[in-house]
């Protein structure tokens, strides 16, 4: 097992080249210069080209990205253009942020969707069923900007109950948890009632019943269990979503998460906070996907007899 | 059923107690002894709110004045740093540049100027370091090697000729280089601070207020300065103390969201409402919305470089197609005033009666006929950049354009994008914008001097240059208004681009805030606004 997580973390090594180099060529060809957007209105073509020079965009792409790759190897993610800060310690400063709100809406979406989508699979084609159904097309279908507003509209214009933006105690992370993980549920309580569904119908399900377990023992210890890894995966998929997929959300509720940073980032071509703040995603992604198949041995003990063969 | 109703018991306990849970946003609480030594008036003094809370539309990304050209970084150094001239907009009078950190100033000869400065300033540094030319030779020579060095064309070298006199050298006669000092990147920073090693140097500035807290993306709260250098001056000063024990900058990017914290009274200001959700604001009790003339220019413009835009007469043709009318209420609910000169409402100068290019078709047809395209039959793009106002006025405009024949595709695209693709000379017609309040040499010069960076039309003209220079240098005042008069009828005449609308400057806030100065392009003044109780 030991071997298999290490042999996972050695692969983030060419994701890092991958991601840096893809991020470099997608920032390099998507035009607009970063010593433009930092110069000002005023500045003379002169004053630009000194930007340029001193910021090295006149150097090839290669030597761009191989000065940039120097740095990562020792550690040193550069400085942002426009902030002139470390691109690494601006990205820790944000990620609990993100963590937290990405924390608070998968665990919303869990709390809610796992309970739904199994009560609407025991009761499929019925009443109960579509209800629970058109809830999730309602969550997946409405875009969260909308929502969050609505939200705001009603909890704190109206009922005052929490701030409308910011980050301030745990009751300003309500709105945007929910924001976020609304649709979340919606998506998790899909996958958890078809995977419940295939379960019911299996012959283990009737000598567990026939051998006089209770419908809650039935659909709990031997439904649930065999049920969870699809709802595992979508699970761990929505958490690595949200880290990067939570701009609208973390906009509106003025959320000072990585979301924004990228976004800002981007629109003022700051390449290296870009390029640093993706490269960190996608090892948080790998890490997330890394603790999902983890999981999947927890649960399943087939998947984890593969591990220790495969380690 | 009881394990049910505990159960809901429990959410009800638990959204009541996280709604419980944070902090007071509204940072009430008047103190009844805070600016009482500052001059400020006692009864003022007593009754408001410690904190002002602003919310901006964008966040605040670098606090170092000479790393930065950010419109929100510097509303918010301004509280903290102080200028050797400042730009007055009300406060101080008429004119409109007057005595700050220096006292007076005089040209010796067209390249040098003496400058006297305050002898009572010092540093908010802890040690009340005195502020001394050498802090002013210090801060101008350091811009020069730093973005901001755009804000001081023309600076040769500063000499200290005594503790609180200093010469600046420059290359030669501009009748703009003092104002350029009223920039708030210039304000005059500590030498000792860079010199003892101090962390972030740039934090110490002389102004009422200093830094407390900044969390990117979150907050910057500044924090009234007790022993400021300044606290005996009477309040009509501008270099009076500040009211508010602190004044907080929160970004709200996402526009409603903004909106709606000030109506929650979370924020006390609501920088730039949109104005489509200007009625809600109106229809609240607590809210006051504030409209002035802004110094916003948006403009559609031509590359004069590309075929068929070189010809003057279709260019004119064009002008008189569009239909700005329709463009301003299309783009701002008619919230803004129509112009046909070239310069930003409000700079010196600002002559606005030439005959110019109104809305009207049959003269475009006529004027197409005469620039050789009697038929129309013309295909080009429209480039801007994506979102409001933008796309509301390229609609207007490509339809503006079909009825002479021109077929425009609209190209909208990052700013960033169009930005680059208009200094390579790329596009052929776009949409822009310029803010400029202060200095006419940065409508003239950048925007259409030979060369210059901002000159996206790519139009030149040596006697546009020419008039160009005469405006900057000319010591005569009234022949340098006539120069002025002449250059703008030139502009409009030649037509590299079609003035539509000047935005109005539009910002809501708690109906109790008092002592604000606001400014049309948007580098408004906090620093003795406070909420009254």
């Amino acid at each position: 097992m030991l071997r298999y997580i290490l042999k996972r973390l050695v692969m983030l090594i060419p994701v890092i080249l991958v991601t840096s180099f893809l991020i470099f060529w997608a920032m390099s060809l998507t035009g607009g210069d970063p010593a433009l957007m930092l110069a000002g209105d005023n500045a003379t073509p002169e004053q630009i080209e000194e930007i340029r020079e001193e910021l090295g965009l006149n150097d090839p792409f290669f030597v761009r990205y191989g000065n940039y790759m120097k740095g990562m190897l020792t550690g040193d993610m550069g400085k942002s253009y426009v902030t002139k800060r470390d691109v690494f310690k601006t990205f820790m400063e944000r990620l609990p942020n993100t963590l937290m709100l990405g924390g608070a809406a998968v665990l919303i979406a869990v709390v809610v969707s796992l309970p739904l989508g199994i009560y609407t699979a025991i009761h499929q084609n019925t009443w109960k069923d579509t209800a629970g159904m058109i809830f999730a097309l309602f969550g997946t279908s409405m875009p969260n900007f909308w929502l969050g507003l609505m939200l705001i509209i009603i909890f704190s214009l109206h009922l005052g109950l929490f701030p409308t933006g910011g980050k301030g105690g745990l009751n300003s992370l309500v709105l945007p948890a929910v924001t976020v993980g609304f649709g979340l549920a919606a998506l998790i309580t899909r996958t958890t009632r078809s995977s419940m569904l295939d379960v019911l119908r299996q012959d283990y399900m009737t000598t567990a019943r026939a051998k006089g377990c209770s419908e809650k023992q039935v659909i709990t210890v031997h439904g649930l269990k065999n049920a969870l890894i699809p709802i595992i995966t979508a699970i761990g998929l929505q958490m690595s979503l949200v880290i990067t997929g939570s701009v609208l959300a973390e906009t509106v509720f003025s959320w000072p998460g990585i979301g924004r940073l990228v976004y800002d980032s981007i629109s003022k071509r700051d390449t290296p906070m870009v390029t640093g703040a993706i490269i960190m995603c996608s090892i948080l992604m790998c890490i997330i996907n890394l603790v999902v198949d983890l999981i999947y041995a927890f649960f399943d003990p087939r998947i984890k007899a593969q591990y220790s063969k495969k380690g | 059923m009881k394990k049910k109703l505990a159960l809901l018991l429990t959410a009800a306990m638990l959204t009541a107690s996280l709604a419980g849970c944070g902090g007071n946003n509204s940072g009430s609480g008047g103190s009844g002894d805070s600016g009482s030594s500052s001059g400020t008036e006692a009864g003022t003094a007593a009754g408001h709110k410690e904190s002002l809370i602003i919310g901006t539309d964008a966040d605040i990304n670098n606090l170092n004045l000479q790393e930065q050209q950010d419109a929100t970084n510097n509303v918010v150094l301004k509280n903290t740093h102080q200028t050797l001239v400042f730009f007055n907009n009300g406060s101080q009078g008429d004119d409109r540049f007057v005595p700050c950190l220096a006292t007076e100033w005089e040209f010796t000869d067209d390249t040098h100027i003496t400058m006297k400065l305050r002898d009572d300033v010092y540093f908010n540094d802890g040690e009340k370091t005195p502020m001394t030319a050498e802090d002013v030779k210090f801060t101008l020579d350091m811009a020069m090697d730093n973005i901001v060095a755009s804000a001081l064309k023309g600076y040769v070298q500063s000499t200290v000729i005594d503790e609180h006199t200093i010469e600046i050298e420059i290359e030669s006669y501009n009748n703009e280089f003092v104002q350029s000092l009223a920039s708030v990147p210039l304000s005059i920073q500590s030498k000792k601070a860079y010199d003892d090693g101090v962390e972030d140097p740039y934090y110490i500035g002389t102004g009422p207020y200093k830094f407390d807290e900044w969390v990117e993306g979150e907050y910057c709260r500044l924090v009234k300065v007790e022993d400021y250098w300044g606290n005996d001056l009477p309040e009509t000063d501008n270099l009076a103390p500040g009211v508010a024990e602190t004044i907080e900058f929160r970004p709200y990017i996402e526009a409603s969201s903004r909106v709606m914290a000030l109506q929650a009274g979370e924020i006390d200001v609501c920088v730039n409402p949109p104005i489509n959700e200007l009625q809600y604001l109106e229809e609240d009790e607590n809210v006051t919305v504030y409209e002035q003339t802004g110094t916003r220019l948006f403009y559609f413009a031509f590359n004069v470089e590309k075929e068929p835009w070189n010809n003057e007469t279709l260019r004119q043709a064009v002008a008189c197609a569009i239909d700005r009318n329709a463009v301003l209420e299309a783009a701002v609910y008619g919230k803004g005033t129509l112009q046909t000169t070239i310069l930003n409402r409000g700079l010196w100068g600002f002559y606005d009666d030439m005959e110019g290019f109104d809305y009207d078709v049959d003269r475009a047809k006529t004027l197409m006929a005469e620039a050789g395209y009697a038929d129309g039959g013309i295909s080009t793009t429209l480039s801007y950049a994506s979102g409001a106002p933008y796309e509301q006025i390229a609609t207007i405009i490509q339809a503006n354009l079909a009825e002479i024949g021109i077929t425009a595709t609209l190209e909208p695209m990052e700013t960033a994008t169009l930005k680059s693709e208009c200094v390579e000379g790329n596009q052929e017609l776009f949409l822009w914008r310029w803010n400029e309040d202060s200095k006419v040499d940065f409508v003239y010069r950048d925007l259409f001097y030979t060369g210059s960076g901002s000159n996206y039309h790519h139009y030149s003209d040596p006697k546009a240059d020419e008039l160009i220079d005469a405006v900057a240098t000319e010591k005569d005042p009234d022949t340098r208004l006539a120069d002025a008069q002449e250059l703008q009828t030139y502009l409009v005449d030649a037509c590299p681009q079609v003035p539509l609308y000047i935005a109005n400057l539009v910002i809501a806030y708690n109906k109790n805030l008092q002592g604000q100065y606001f400014y049309g392009g948007g580098n408004h003044d906090w620093r003795h606004a406070y909420i009254a109780e």
